[in-house]
This record gives C-alpha cells, structure tokens and sequence, in this order.
C-alpha cells in the first residue's frame, strides 16, 4: 500500500501543472453552472430579478446532496439504491461488450483480410453502422423485452467501434511481417493467430475503448422504457419523467460519466498491460 | 559418382514475370538464367528497378513467375516455404516477440519441443553474437542487431539456401561494414548458399564468390564476373579495385541505358 502511495505521491509530483490545469476546469465549469442557476433562481448575486425556469437547473450543492441521498437510500420510483442500479447498469453492459467482442473481433479480423469477405459484408456494415441504436429501441424492447432489449441496444453501439477498429488494424498489418512469416513456413492458421491478431491488438485496444464510451451513452436509451432490476440509465428517466426530481436526474447523469470514465481506464490499464507484456512499450 | 561433386542448389531457366499496372503490362524479367552452386555466396547487381528483388521474391516464393523454370535442388518453387529463409532489409521483425522468440519462430510452427527450440536458438544467438539480448525486444535493439536477429531467425530453419534482399541496405556505413564481415563469418560457420541482392558495387565485391550483374528492365542476366579475390579481402587492394573497376563499368553502362529509357518515354 506504501508502494502504491509513493506511486501516488511521484505521478502527482511530476504532473501538477497538468492536474491542476485539469481540476481548474472542473472548479471553472461547476461555477459556471452555480451562476446559471442562481440567475436562475433570482438569488444572490441575481437577487434583483424574477425567477424562471428555475426547477430545471437545480445548484450544483443540491445535485451533490442528491448524489449522496441516492447511495445512502432507495429512490421513490423503483425502491432501489444507486448501487442496485449501477450493478443493474453495468451487467447490461458487460454482457453486451462480452458479446460485441466475441462477434467483431473474429468478423473485423475476416473483414480485414479477406477481401471476399471485406466486399460481402461492407454493404451491410456500411447500412447499419449510422443507424443510431435509439431507432431500435422500440422494437427491442417489444420483441426481446426488458432483459434482452436493453442488452441488445447497449451491444449495438459497442459493436461497431470494435469492429471498424479490428478492420482498419487488420488491414494495417505490415505486408512484409506476413512475408517473412510466410518463409518461414508460416500458414495461414498460423498467419492468422501469429502475425495478424497480434499486430491488430492495439487497434482492438482502441475499439473497446471506444465502444465502451458509445456503450455508455446508450444505456439511458436501453433502460428507457424499464429494465429488468432497474439501471442508471432508467433512474436517469424516472426520476425526470415520472416523478420531477431533476436533482437526482442530475445525479444520475454524473455516475453515468464516472462510470463511462472508470470501465475506459480499466481498459486503458488492460492496454498497458497488454503492450508491456507484448513488448511495445 | 564423384564424392567431391558440386551439386546445385538453384537453378534458374528462361524466368520472365510480366507485372500488371493501371492495365498496362510491364515485364519486368525476361529470359532470367541463374545457376548457383551449393554452398556458394552469389550477389545479384543492377540498376534499380532491373527486378533483382524480384527475382529472389519469386525463388521465395513470395511472388509467382510468369514463366521459365525456377528450382532449388531439382524441386519446383510453388509457394514460400521453410526450406528457404529470407532477411529482409526492413528487417521484418515481429515487434510483439523477444530475440529468442523471433528466432523460434518458425521452430513453432514446425511444432518443435521448447527444449529443442531452445537449443537451437541458444546456439544461433552464440552464432550471430547476440548473448544478453535474448529476452529484449526488436525496439530495444539497433539496425544492425536487428538484422543479427533477421538472420537467426531464418537460419533456424536450416534452409536450403539463405535468400538475402539488401539487407544491410538501411544500416550506416560502418555498421554495414561490420556486417559484411559478420556475414561471411556466419557464412563460413554455416557453410550455406546464399543469394544476397544489392545495388552496392562495394558490397557485392566484398562479399561474393560470383557477382550477376543484371540488365535494365526487362532483366536479364548481363554478365557473371567470378570475384577471384582470396578473404579475407581489402577494399583497398589492387585485386579488389580491379573487380570494382569491371563491375561498375558494366554497370554503369545498363545505368545509362535504363535512363535513355526512361527519358524516350517521357
């Protein structure tokens, strides 16, 4: 623990300018917000003018309040905690990742280097990568209903990044790696799991971080209309539409991007890893 | 049969390979005859774009000939394979692999024993002078170190012959220097053939027991001028000045020709 500390204390050494450059905008954007809603509110320093939209903008102390009342009690609409709710959140999208990767990883890899297979599925990705997984909303949650449907849209908007990623890596891979390899008695098999995903691992890498971050923005759309065992995503919805509780809607939307934030850096730390353990830095 | 026959190793007849660019046919060989000698150290010479790289491409098999007979110990080529190694002047190294793992590259493919792949790779290691840098990768390594490995790495095969594309084409002069001596040391210590494509008159002197200087395109071969001169050999001596001096008059002539060729087409 002392070890991880010391770490701690010398990454902090070395990049204060940029750590505090980083925390500055934060403090600059929630002062920002404070003063919209105070003007909002007709409260100091606006006291002089009549309110407005003023509900809608609650103060950044309000939603911090809401933050801390939604872990430490259930909410109104479904009687869970935050916590049952990011657990419900995040299986959605560990299921839906588990199953994006499973299916573009091999699929990009075939794309990529085959150009049969490059040419017959190019239209088909082509047609429905711009589709925005909200459109498919509807009828995923009538056809595969509140467990499925959800997964189904969260895997959609992982799938893509990780495919396209996998496609340009494969399509990347030094033609003279595969000569050499190829006198060297390598086959195809052998080319394939020997110089071809070890070359597009870093642009796999890069896919699932990405499509982590899409998978994350699609989770207020796939829990919308309900989940199985609640969601952030469908507390995000609840709160604002069923009962107007815009602070915690708020609160919502920031574990939202907390999370979206802590499954890319569990990636980013798989990545370093991965390329420490490969030899590329 | 004598005990003491030279066999041969590779045998070339009537190669041509016609490329297809923009829908326009470019031969670039035509009428290739190369025979070369079991054990021996020929470099393959000439203007640049004279397909000197193709020509070991094809005896690669990385490439496919559009006619002509190429073999290597009486078998046709039909696709790249073990039995010849190639270095490259990219090096071509996997950049995720260690030394010792780039090395036993092809030993895993062959399914080899760890055990013996490490045996093999140990003793080529000792041979290219690489003992420390086993587990290092090619980014921690310099160009010429690189091409050590690129070296082992087709030697643990063992081929059949050693097929080498301007390999030490990227390195700096003294490097390539003391590479060239590294090569003729692992040469002797392997006994192997080798085809070594260059376009460095010096080199090519220095190295090989025979230089094949190739026409512009479409290439062919233009003479074979036997380097007479004993190892090891000095770049200053009269001996090698007077190869140099032949070899790069040939040369020099086709260099012509390739850019009156060039300036009629424009």
């Amino acid at each position: 623990m002392s070890q991880f500390t010391q770490a701690l204390w010398k990454f902090v050494r070395l990049n204060w300018p940029r750590i505090a450059l980083g925390c500055s905008s934060v403090v600059l954007f929630v002062t920002a917000w404070w003063l919209y809603s105070a003007w909002l509110h007709a409260e100091w320093p606006f006291s002089g003018r009549t309110s407005g939209a003023a509900e809608y903008v609650p103060y950044p102390r309000q939603v911090l309040e809401a933050l801390i009342d939604s872990f430490a009690g259930r909410d109104p609409v479904s009687h869970l905690y935050m916590t049952s709710h990011i657990y419900a959140s995040l299986k959605r999208i560990s299921v839906g990742f588990a199953l994006a990767f499973v299916l573009a990883v091999p699929a990009g890899l075939l794309m990529g280097r085959s150009r049969n297979a490059g040419a017959f599925g190019k239209p088909i990705v082509e047609l429905f990568r711009p589709i925005p997984p909200l459109a498919w909303v509807p009828i995923f949650l009538i056809a595969l209903k509140f467990f499925w449907g959800p997964i189904a849209i969260v895997f959609l908007g992982i799938f893509f990044p990780i495919l396209l990623n996998t496609i340009f890596g494969a399509k990347s891979v030094d033609p003279v790696l595969v000569d050499a390899a190829r006198t060297l008695g390598a086959r195809r098999r052998d080319l394939f799991l020997k110089v071809v995903l070890p070359f597009t691992t870093p642009y796999i890498m890069t896919g699932i971080k990405l499509g982590l971050g899409v998978g994350w923005m699609c989770i207020v759309a796939a829990e919308m209309l309900g989940a199985v065992g609640g969601g952030v995503g469908y507390y995000i919805y609840s709160m604002a539409y069923t009962v107007g509780l815009y602070d915690r809607m708020y609160a919502g939307m920031i574990v939202i991007g907390i999370l979206s934030v802590l499954t890319t850096g569990i990636a980013g730390l798989v990545e370093q890893r991965l390329y420490k353990w490969m030899g590329m830095k | 049969m004598d005990g003491n026959e030279v066999t041969t190793c590779i045998n070339i007849q009537g190669l041509s390979k016609v490329f297809t660019r923009d829908r326009l046919a470019i031969r670039a060989l035509e009428g290739f005859d190369l025979e070369v000698l079991d054990g021996e150290f020929v470099c393959l010479l000439g203007p640049s774009g004279c397909g000197k790289t193709t020509v070991l491409r094809i005896i690669a098999g990385l490439e496919l000939k559009s006619g002509g007979v190429v073999q290597v110990h009486g078998r046709e080529i039909c696709d790249a394979g073990s039995d010849r190694g190639m270095v490259f002047q990219e090096f071509a190294l996997f950049p995720w692999r260690t030394v010792k793992s780039n090395i036993e590259f092809g030993l895993e493919i062959k399914s080899l024993a760890p055990e013996r792949r490490g045996e093999i790779s140990k003793r080529l290691i000792e041979l290219v002078g690489l003992q420390g840098f086993e587990s290092a990768h090619p980014n921690e390594l310099s160009g010429g170190m690189k091409q050590r490995v690129g070296i082992a790495r087709a030697l643990a095969n063992d081929p059949e012959v050693l097929l080498m594309d301007e390999p030490f084409g990227s390195l700096d002069a003294q490097t390539r220097n003391m590479m060239q001596k590294e090569l003729l040391r692992i040469w002797s210590a392997t006994g192997k053939t080798i085809l070594f494509v260059t376009h460095s008159v010096d080199e090519a002197v220095f190295l090989a027991d025979r230089i094949v200087v190739m026409t512009a395109r479409p290439g062919r071969v233009r003479e074979v001028i036997g380097v007479d001169v004993p190892r090891p050999r000095e770049r200053t001596s009269r001996e090698f000045i007077a190869v140099r001096g032949k070899v790069l008059s040939e040369l020099d002539e086709e260099f012509e020709k390739a850019r009156a060729k060039e300036l009629a087409r424009k």
